[in-house]
């Protein structure tokens, strides 16, 4: 994840300072990989457009309440799965079932492996069929890499919840991606 | 072989021109003054909001009971003290003093002078009596005959 490394190297107090360019940076950065999250969460793209926008002024207006420069990427997507969840609730969708709590057995999940060509497009089906807090945490884990504890800041959840939901979304992932694969063969 | 992430990015990257377009003009909206004003003020906000969370966390929730009871003991003195504020106000506010109230209050006070005027000293300072010396009563009638 060549894009991910750069994290320490984030111009966030320039843009504190009020710099255009510093913005400019920063947003550049995420807004790809934000503009996947919220779309993958609203499955809309002109109400992702409108999110990732939204989250960008926001960011701009608050970024004083960000204590921890490095945390500049959860923080950011933080504010997005907010304004996802007002859209959710404006549109009154089920967003968020109790999954139970699991311990991790270490099992190695989807994401540490290459997916191969003919299977991407089956992985973004697969995906899109997991339960939203499941797709959530998934898609930070995969987009960002962030570690557990700021996935939890970011969906408002407990770190075990969100442990026991990666494994979930992993498990399931991974037997769709074998059943997938025996069918082939 | 891709990995998830790298898949997920690529599905989107048609969108990237839209994306471009909408940090140029947030960019640009940043730039303007009325909008750093504003930024600025609620950078203020938020920096003052996060100088207040360490004082909440460690001074006031700690020790939240102590400080609750306080708080009650307080609102309870000034709700007193309120309301006995309101009693001698009002009181004043309803009592019109008439003339026959007055005259009897001046007399009052004519009689509270008189009772508690200071006696220690004379009202007046008697007059030193001028000695004229008589004669006496033999002194008298020798004279006489």
């Amino acid at each position: 994840m060549p894009e991910v490394a750069d994290i320490e190297h984030l111009p966030v107090p320039q843009a504190r300072a009020g710099e255009p360019a510093a913005w400019d940076a920063l947003f550049r950065r995420y807004q790809l990989p934000l503009y996947v999250y919220v779309f993958e969460l609203v499955r809309d793209e002109q109400a992702a457009l409108d999110l990732v926008q939204e989250t960008f002024i926001a960011s701009a207006r608050h970024l004083g309440s960000l204590r921890e420069d490095h945390k500049f990427g959860s923080w950011l997507f933080g504010i997005a799965h907010q304004k996802c969840i007002q859209r959710w609730r404006q549109r009154k969708e089920i967003l968020l079932d109790e999954i139970p709590e699991l311990p991790d057995d270490g099992e190695s999940g989807p994401d540490d492996r290459l997916i191969q060509r003919e299977q991407e497009a089956e992985f973004m089906n697969l995906l899109n069929q997991l339960p939203p807090p499941q797709r959530t945490v998934l898609l930070l884990h995969y987009l960002e890499d962030f570690p557990i504890e700021e996935i939890a800041r970011i969906t408002e959840t407990q770190p075990g919840t969100v442990k026991s939901r990666l494994h979930y979304a992993k498990r399931a992932l991974r037997k769709l991606l074998e059943t997938k694969n025996e069918n082939a063969a | 072989m891709k990995t998830p992430r790298e898949i997920l990015l690529a599905r989107h990257r048609a969108a990237v021109p839209q994306l471009d377009a909408i940090r140029r003009s947030v960019v640009a909206e940043l730039n303007r003054p009325a909008t750093r004003e504003q930024n600025f003020l609620a950078s203020l906000v938020a920096g003052l909001r996060n100088g207040c969370n360490p004082l909440w966390r460690e001074l006031v929730w700690p020790c939240r009971r102590v400080w609750t009871g306080l708080a009650v003991v307080w609102i309870l003195i000034l709700a007193v003290n309120f309301s006995q504020r309101d009693r001698t106000s009002a009181a004043l506010v309803k009592s019109t003093p008439t003339a026959g109230m007055m005259m009897t209050f001046s007399d009052q006070q004519k009689m509270l002078n008189e009772l508690f005027a200071d006696r220690s000293l004379p009202a007046e300072a008697e007059r030193p009596r001028i000695f004229s010396p008589k004669p006496r009563t033999e002194a008298a009638n020798f004279l006489t005959a």
